[in-house]
C-alpha cells in the first residue's frame, strides 16, 4: 500500500499535448476515480502511472520513490483492463498466479494465494477453466483476482466495467467497493461514467481536455462544482443551463430570463452575485431542485410556469422536459405528477441550490 | 428449377477442376502400355509406383523435399515472427518498411535465380540441399512476416501490458504470452511456408543436381528424349501430392485462418 503523487505530469505526442500539467496527491488506502469524457486524457494518465506510456515531463512518485524511469514490471502495481486481458492459453488459476510465478514465489504459496483470492471473489469453482469458457462478469472477477493475488502497492482500473451489461455493471461496482473496503489498497480507477465515479470514489478527479477541472469528494462536486463542465458532467440527468441576465431592484437581485420570466435570487447570495448585475450569465439548476409547489411558499423558492414538451416516467420519479424561453429545462418530479405534454405546469425552483456561471470564464461564481 | 441449374453449374465446375486430378490418379494405377487408353480403368497395377521408387530413387527426392521444406520453414519462422512482431507492435520502418516487405514478392523468381546461382556457386552451396534450404528460407521470409504481422496485429496490446504489469519484461511477455497466443498463426504460416517450399521448382532446378534433386525437379526429369512416360509422371504427382493432401486435411483450419487474418478483424 502506498501514496501516489503526480507532479506537473505532461504527455505530448509529437506536436499534440494530450495531458497538461497534472498535479495529484493520492493518500494511502484512498480510492480515487479519474472521470471525464472520451479523449480527456484519463486513460493516458493511468497508463503513465503504470509505466505503459512514457511521460513527456514531470514526475510520478509511488511511496516517495520517483518511478518515471522504472519499467512497469518493477513498479509493483496491478492493473485491470477494460477488455480484461486474460491470457487465453492459461487456466484461471494460471492467469492469477502468473505474476507470482514470474517472481519465483514457491508453488505451494502461489496455490494458497490464488485460492485465497478466488475465495474472496467467489470464483473457486472456475479455477481450472480457460478464459473463453467464462462469462463477461466471471472474466472481470478473474482479472480482479489476478490483481488481488499479487498484493501490490497500487491497484489501477481502466474502465473495468464498460464491457458489462447494465445490471452486471451495477453489481460489479458494488463488489469493487466491497473489495476495496476489505483489502484497502490504494486504488486509482478510470471511468467515463460519472455514476460509477460518484458511487465508488473517496475523491473524484474530473478531467477535461487533458486538464484537471476539479478534485473533490463526490458530494462536493455535486453541490459545489467549480466550472460549467463539472456542473454539467456530474449528476444524472445533468444540470439545466439557461442564459439569464442579473438585475437589481430595491436591493434584491433577480435573474431575468427572456421577457416574461424573473427569478428572485436568495438574499444570502446578494454579495456574491452583486458584481455581475447587468451581465448575461448562465443560470444552472439541477432537475432535482425543481419541483411542483406544495403548501406555503418557502424562502428561496421561485415560481415558474412552463409548457411541457415531454414526460418521462422513470418509476421512482418522473422527468418532465419543459421549455423555458427556448431552452429545454428538465424537472425531476414526483411520480404522481399530472404533467402532460402540451399543457403548462406550475413549478418552483429551489434557488438556494442555484449556480451562476460566468460565460466568459466558464467558472461558477 | 432454378436450384437444379445452380447444381448443374456447380457440378460442371467441380468436374472441370477435379477431372484432370482424377485422371492422373487413374493413370498412376494403369499399366504403362495402356496409359493413353480411353477406357476408364483398363487394368490395375502398382508397377508405376514401384518403378519410380526403385529405379528412379523417387523416395530420396521425397525425403530431400521433406528435409528442405521443413528446414527452410523452421529457419524462416522465428525470424518472421520477430520481424512481424516488430512491424505490428512497434511499427518499425513505418509504412515504407511494410511496403518493402511486400515489394520483395513482386519480383519474378527468374530475376533472382541467376544472381543467386552465381553467389551460391562461389560459396560452394550449389548442388546442396542445405543451400536450397537457405534460399527457401529467404524466399519465404517476407511472406511469413506478412502473415504473422497480421496475426500479431489481431492480438490486443493489453495482453502484453498485463504481462508486463505482472512482472514480465518485454522479452518474457513476448515469449510467454504473445507466442503461445499466436500458435495458430505460427502454425498456419509454417504450413503455408512448407507448401511453398515443397512446390518450388525454378530455384531447385538451377541449384540442385541429380543427387540433390527435389520432387518437382525429379518429376520434370521424367520427361526424356523418348517422350514423357505419363504413367511414371502420374505416379510421381500422386506421391508428391500426398503430403500436401494430408496437411490440407488436418490443417485446413489453420491455413484458412492464416490467409484471412487481418482481413476480418
Amino acid at each position: 500500500m502506498a501514496q501516489v503523487s503526480l507532479r506537473n505530469v505532461v504527455k505530448r505526442y509529437e506536436l499534440v499535448q494530450v495531458v497538461h500539467n497534472i498535479n495529484l496527491e493520492i493518500a494511502d488506502h484512498e480510492f480515487v476515480v479519474l472521470v471525464g469524457p472520451s479523449g480527456c486524457g484519463k486513460s493516458t494518465t493511468l497508463r503513465m502511472l503504470a509505466g505503459l506510456e512514457e511521460i513527456s515531463s514531470g514526475e510520478i512518485y509511488i511511496d516517495s520513490r520517483p518511478v518515471s524511469s522504472v519499467p512497469p514490471w518493477n513498479r509493483d502495481i496491478a492493473m485491470v483492463f477494460q477488455n480484461y486481458a486474460l491470457y487465453p492459453h492459461m487456466t484461471v488459476a494460471e492467469n492469477m498466479g502468473f505474476g507470482l510465478k514470474l517472481r519465483h514465489v514457491p508453488k505451494s504459496e502461489i496455490q494458497a494465494r490464488v485460492k485465497h483470492a478466488a475465495d474472496i471473489l467467489g470464483i473457486t469453482n472456475l479455477l481450472d477453466r480457460r478464459p473463453k469458457a467464462l462469462s463477461g462478469g466471471q472474466r472481470q472477477r478473474v482479472a480482479m483476482g489476478r490483481a488481488l493475488v499479487r498484493d501490490p502497492k497500487v491497484f489501477l482500473f481502466d474502465e473495468p466495467l464498460s464491457n458489462l451489461d447494465a445490471k452486471l455493471r451495477v453489481q460489479m461496482r458494488t463488489e469493487i467497493k466491497k473489495l476495496h473496503q476489505r483489502v484497502n489498497t490504494t486504488t486509482i480507477y478510470v471511468t467515463h461514467d460519472q455514476v460509477e465515479a460518484m458511487t465508488l470514489a473517496d475523491r473524484v478527479v474530473v478531467m477535461n481536455g487533458g486538464r484537471i477541472e476539479q478534485i473533490g469528494p463526490p458530494q462536493e462536486l455535486y453541490h459545489a462544482p467549480k466550472s460549467l463542465f463539472v456542473a454539467g458532467f456530474v449528476g444524472s440527468p445533468g444540470m439545466n443551463f439557461v442564459p439569464a441576465r442579473v438585475e437589481e431592484s430595491n436591493g434584491s437581485l433577480y435573474l431575468s430570463i427572456g421577457n416574461r420570466c424573473r427569478l428572485a435570487v436568495p438574499l444570502a447570495r446578494t454579495d456574491r452575485y452583486g458584481p455581475f448585475v447587468g451581465r448575461m450569465m448562465t443560470f444552472g439548476i439541477r432537475p432535482e431542485h425543481i419541483s411542483e409547489p406544495s403548501g406555503e411558499p418557502q424562502s428561496g423558492m421561485a415560481p415558474l410556469e412552463l409548457p411541457v414538451d415531454v414526460v418521462e416516467p422513470m418509476g421512482a420519479e418522473t422527468l418532465v422536459h419543459c421549455n423555458l424561453d427556448g431552452t429545454t429545462v428538465i424537472a425531476c418530479l414526483e411520480p404522481s405528477t399530472q404533467a402532460s405534454p402540451g399543457k403548462p405546469i406550475k413549478l418552483v425552483a429551489d434557488m438556494n441550490h442555484m449556480h451562476l456561471i460566468d460565460p466568459e470564464t466558464s467558472l461558477v461564481v | 428449377m432454378k436450384r437444379v441449374w445452380v447444381h448443374v453449374g456447380l457440378i460442371a465446375f467441380s468436374a472441370y477442376i477435379l477431372l484432370p486430378i482424377l485422371w492422373i490418379i487413374r493413370t498412376s494405377f494403369v499399366p504403362e502400355s495402356m496409359s493413353y487408353s480411353s477406357s476408364l480403368m483398363p487394368g490395375f497395377t502398382l508397377d508405376n509406383f514401384a518403378a519410380l521408387l526403385n529405379r528412379r530413387n523417387f523416395g530420396n527426392s521425397l525425403l530431400r523435399s521433406l528435409i528442405v521444406s521443413l528446414g527452410a520453414t523452421l529457419i524462416a519462422l522465428p525470424f518472421a515472427a520477430a520481424t512481424g512482431f516488430a512491424f505490428a507492435r512497434y511499427r518499425t520502418g513505418g509504412n515504407l518498411g511494410r511496403f518493402l516487405v511486400l515489394a520483395t514478392q513482386m519480383l519474378p523468381a527468374i530475376v533472382l535465380v541467376l544472381p543467386t546461382f552465381t553467389i551460391f556457386r562461389s560459396l560452394g552451396l550449389t548442388n546442396s540441399i542445405f543451400g536450397l534450404m537457405i534460399v527457401y528460407a529467404a524466399l519465404n521470409l517476407p511472406f511469413l512476416t506478412w502473415i504473422l504481422m497480421g496475426f500479431f496485429e489481431g492480438i490486443p496490446v493489453e495482453l502484453e501490458w498485463a504481462a508486463m504489469i505482472d512482472g514480465a519484461n518485454p522479452w518474457t511477455a513476448f515469449w510467454r504470452v504473445v507466442i503461445p497466443v499466436s500458435l495458430p498463426g505460427l502454425a498456419s504460416a509454417g504450413i503455408l511456408g512448407f507448401i511453398m517450399a515443397w512446390n518450388e521448382f525454378i530455384f531447385a532446378l538451377i541449384l540442385t543436381g541429380p543427387a540433390t534433386a527435389t520432387v518437382p525437379v525429379s518429376l520434370a526429369a521424367l520427361q526424356t528424349q523418348n517422350g514423357i512416360r505419363i504413367a511414371d509422371v502420374s505416379a510421381g504427382v500422386v506421391l508428391a501430392v500426398i503430403p500436401l493432401a494430408i496437411i490440407a486435411r488436418y490443417a485446413q483450419r489453420f491455413i484458412v485462418s492464416g490467409l484471412t487474418f487481418g482481413a476480418v478483424k
